[in-house]
């Protein structure tokens, strides 16, 4: 059996560690390419988000690698991503393609058999075991969603372009090629201290928050890495969602309830995705002083369109600058840089108006 | 005089409008509702949206505008989260009322009540009753009576829809004219699957009934179908679908093509719509897999032109008579 699954973030490398912690042979499906992406496009669904299309690839490439098991995720809606392991199982098959696709179910409200239906598929495997390889995941993934945090501030004061993000890069290969919890923590904090070593002081910066649907902030191939085109333009950038949060908030309710009351002026009810976030965390960030809300999402995200239209209230209400953009399978580099640089211009301009209000 | 509360002809309009028509009634006040779907309503209505919602939802906002013309005292928008245990509907619906106070500032007062029976019709759905019926009377009698007989009107015109009539005739025949004969025009049976509120608004789907029936077809919608019949295409699938009207059109599909019930059939959707793009792709890819029943998906969306939709129809209808013929 040699598992595969599709690519999100860091997220491979989380998954390596725990099933072959688990003792499963596992084969990472290669880095996403365009050609991943036409694979997509090619047998996916036209209107489709881009998600779907790109975890599509993933399998494909990984199964040309040699890969006969898929591991995706399912959910009960109202999201269409719930479906989309069913939809991906048939395409697959259409392309003459005969893997065994594992779907993991959410556990919706029945966490034993959540937890039962995980375990069954590892039949041979202690407790021990178990703990083992999810307390190595869970450490690299706190980890890496630290470091990357860090990454998309300190790289907006980078040097020398680029060196930021090769040290990152260094130290992300060093922590998944090791197995030593301690190690891992070690590895990101000295990341950090040598992430820093490569900044130059700076005194004015824009801070700006990228809200949206969780796979474009999660994978930067989706969205072009927009967060490193924002660095570059000297802008520090927060994501407001990382793999870390969505894991908490499964097993925290807690969490999405706070989230709910922040969210409820504007949207009162969950509507699936992480629309119920981009409004909620948009509130924070404008409450918290950020210069400017940027919300990213696939095209005909249903839940994100809604979203859009709220934020454009959330806006004037705010008063605080919002950009929506939506990725599909195009990618002209052109359009979004501009729109960016423009954004960041205004975003300029308004720090200084306001500070020539203030102290004038 | 009593209250006036506006009433959009859109979305589920379709759907629930004789029971929404009888509680407000009941409850004393008097419904008006926006004007047929045209071009200026149309209009209107893209011009008030988010650029990527879909078209059901920017003709939704062009009768929102109508109806203010129309000096309402409420506009009915409510929020429909789900109609059956364990199924949603698309994510627009659980945020409709939220877009709408979003996008449009100036309008009427929205009345907008929460629709959740995802757990079943209990407490909360009662008391989200009790809350509109308030706006109206203190009377709790009344609002218990309103319900009843909003779900008693809601009955009969669910009846008339199994039996085989498209939603105008049978909304009519709600308001007491007499039974209208059956349009059992042509020959031919096309089963027309999408949204109602797609392939019933005459124009957002170019009058695609009469078009057909005009070629010598008869429609059969997935309203028509018993609830066994969607039951069954539904279940071929191995994940239960999680939208209730996807989930019909799903089971629908896949009805019409196991049991030989139509000689074609044609899927309409609105460009962009999210839920569609999953469920079109499962059932075209059925049809294609069989190979048996012809299949056309049309694709709508605020462009006009009639002339294509035309095109695609007779040569469909041609198909199938060749098919019959050979």
């Amino acid at each position: 059996m040699k598992l595969t699954y599709p690519h999100m973030g860091n997220l491979d490398i989380i998954l390596k560690a725990f099933f072959e912690g688990m003792g499963k042979e596992v084969v990472v499906p290669p880095p996403i390419t365009e050609k991943t992406l036409s694979i997509g496009v090619r047998n996916c669904p036209e209107f489709a988000c881009l998600p779907l299309k790109i975890t599509l690839g993933n399998f494909v490439e990984a199964m040309e690698k040699g890969a006969d098991t898929i591991i995706m995720l399912g959910g009960f809606g109202p999201c269409r991503f719930g479906y989309y392991g069913q939809v991906q199982r048939e395409i697959v098959r259409d392309m003459g393609y005969n893997p065994k696709i594992i779907i993991v179910e959410p556990p919706h409200g029945d966490l034993k058999g959540f937890i039962k239906n995980v375990v069954s598929l590892f039949p041979d495997m202690t407790l021990k075991d178990v703990i083992n390889a999810g307390k190595i995941a869970w450490q690299k993934m706190i980890y890496l969603d630290k470091m990357e945090k860090a990454l998309l501030v300190l790289r907006a004061h980078e040097s020398r372009r680029g060196i930021v993000t090769q040290k990152y890069n260094e130290y992300v290969n060093y922590i998944d090629r090791t197995s030593d919890v301690r190690e891992i923590k070690r590895l990101s904090l000295e990341a950090i201290k040598e992430m820093k070593s490569l900044t130059k002081p700076a005194d004015t910066t824009l801070r700006i928050a990228v809200v949206g649907e969780i796979y474009l902030l999660v994978e930067p191939f989706a969205s072009q890495d927009i967060f490193k085109e924002l660095n570059e333009q000297g802008v520090e950038v927060k994501k407001t969602e990382y793999i870390t949060d969505v894991v908490f908030s499964c097993i925290m309710p807690w969490r999405l309830s706070k989230i709910k009351r922040t969210a409820s002026p504007y949207l009162n009810q969950v509507i699936g995705g992480h629309a119920i976030y981009t409004i909620g965390n948009t509130r924070l960030c404008a409450d918290d002083g950020y210069d400017g809300v940027i919300q990213i999402f696939p095209f005909t995200c249903t839940p994100e369109v809604v979203s859009k239209a709220i934020l454009s209230k959330m806006s004037k209400d705010l008063d605080i600058p919002v950009m929506s953009l939506s990725f599909d399978e195009n990618t002209g580099q052109a359009g979004y840089r501009t729109r960016i640089e423009a954004f960041v211009d205004l975003l300029m301009r308004r720090r200084n108006m306001n500070f020539v209000n203030t102290y004038c | 005089m009593g209250i006036k509360i506006g009433i959009p002809r859109a979305l589920l309009y379709y759907n629930f409008y004789p029971a929404w028509e009888a509680f407000f009634n009941e409850l004393g006040g008097q419904v008006i509702l926006s004007q047929k779907t045209n071009k200026k309503i149309m209009d209107d209505g893209v011009m008030n949206t988010v650029d990527e919602a879909c078209l059901p939802v920017k003709v939704f906002f062009g009768h929102i505008l109508n109806l203010k013309k129309k000096n309402v005292d409420y506009i009915f928008v409510p929020r429909v989260v789900s109609l059956e245990q364990d199924r949603f509907l698309c994510p627009k619906f659980l945020g409709l009322p939220d877009l709408v106070r979003a996008s449009m500032t100036d309008i009427p007062p929205i009345i907008d009540m929460d629709i959740d029976l995802y757990r079943g019709y209990g407490r909360k759905t009662r008391s989200e009753i009790k809350r509109v019926g308030r706006i109206f009377t203190n009377d709790m009698r009344k609002i218990k009576s309103a319900e009843q007989a909003g779900e008693s009107a809601l009955k009969i015109y669910t009846k008339y829809l199994k039996d085989g009539f498209i939603p105008k005739d049978a909304l009519r025949m709600t308001e007491g004219t007499k039974p209208i004969k059956k349009s059992t025009e042509g020959s031919l049976k096309i089963g027309l699957l999408g949204h109602v509120y797609n392939i019933m608004d005459e124009y957002i789907s170019m009058n695609i009934i009469k078009k057909i029936n005009d070629f010598g077809g008869t429609v059969i919608t997935s309203d028509m179908l018993s609830k066994s019949a969607i039951d069954y295409g539904a279940s071929c699938y191995p994940k239960d679908m999680f939208w209730t009207y996807g989930r019909e059109m799903l089971g629908a599909g896949r009805y019409m093509l196991d049991n030989d019930l139509v000689d074609g059939v044609i899927l309409v959707s609105a460009f962009g719509c999210g839920p569609d793009s999953i469920i079109k792709d499962m059932v075209e890819r059925e049809y294609k897999r069989k190979d048996t029943m012809p299949f056309l998906t049309l694709t709508i969306d605020e462009e006009t032109g009639e002339a294509g939709l035309i095109t695609r129809l007779e040569a469909f209808m041609d198909l199938i008579q060749w098919k019959e013929v050979v």
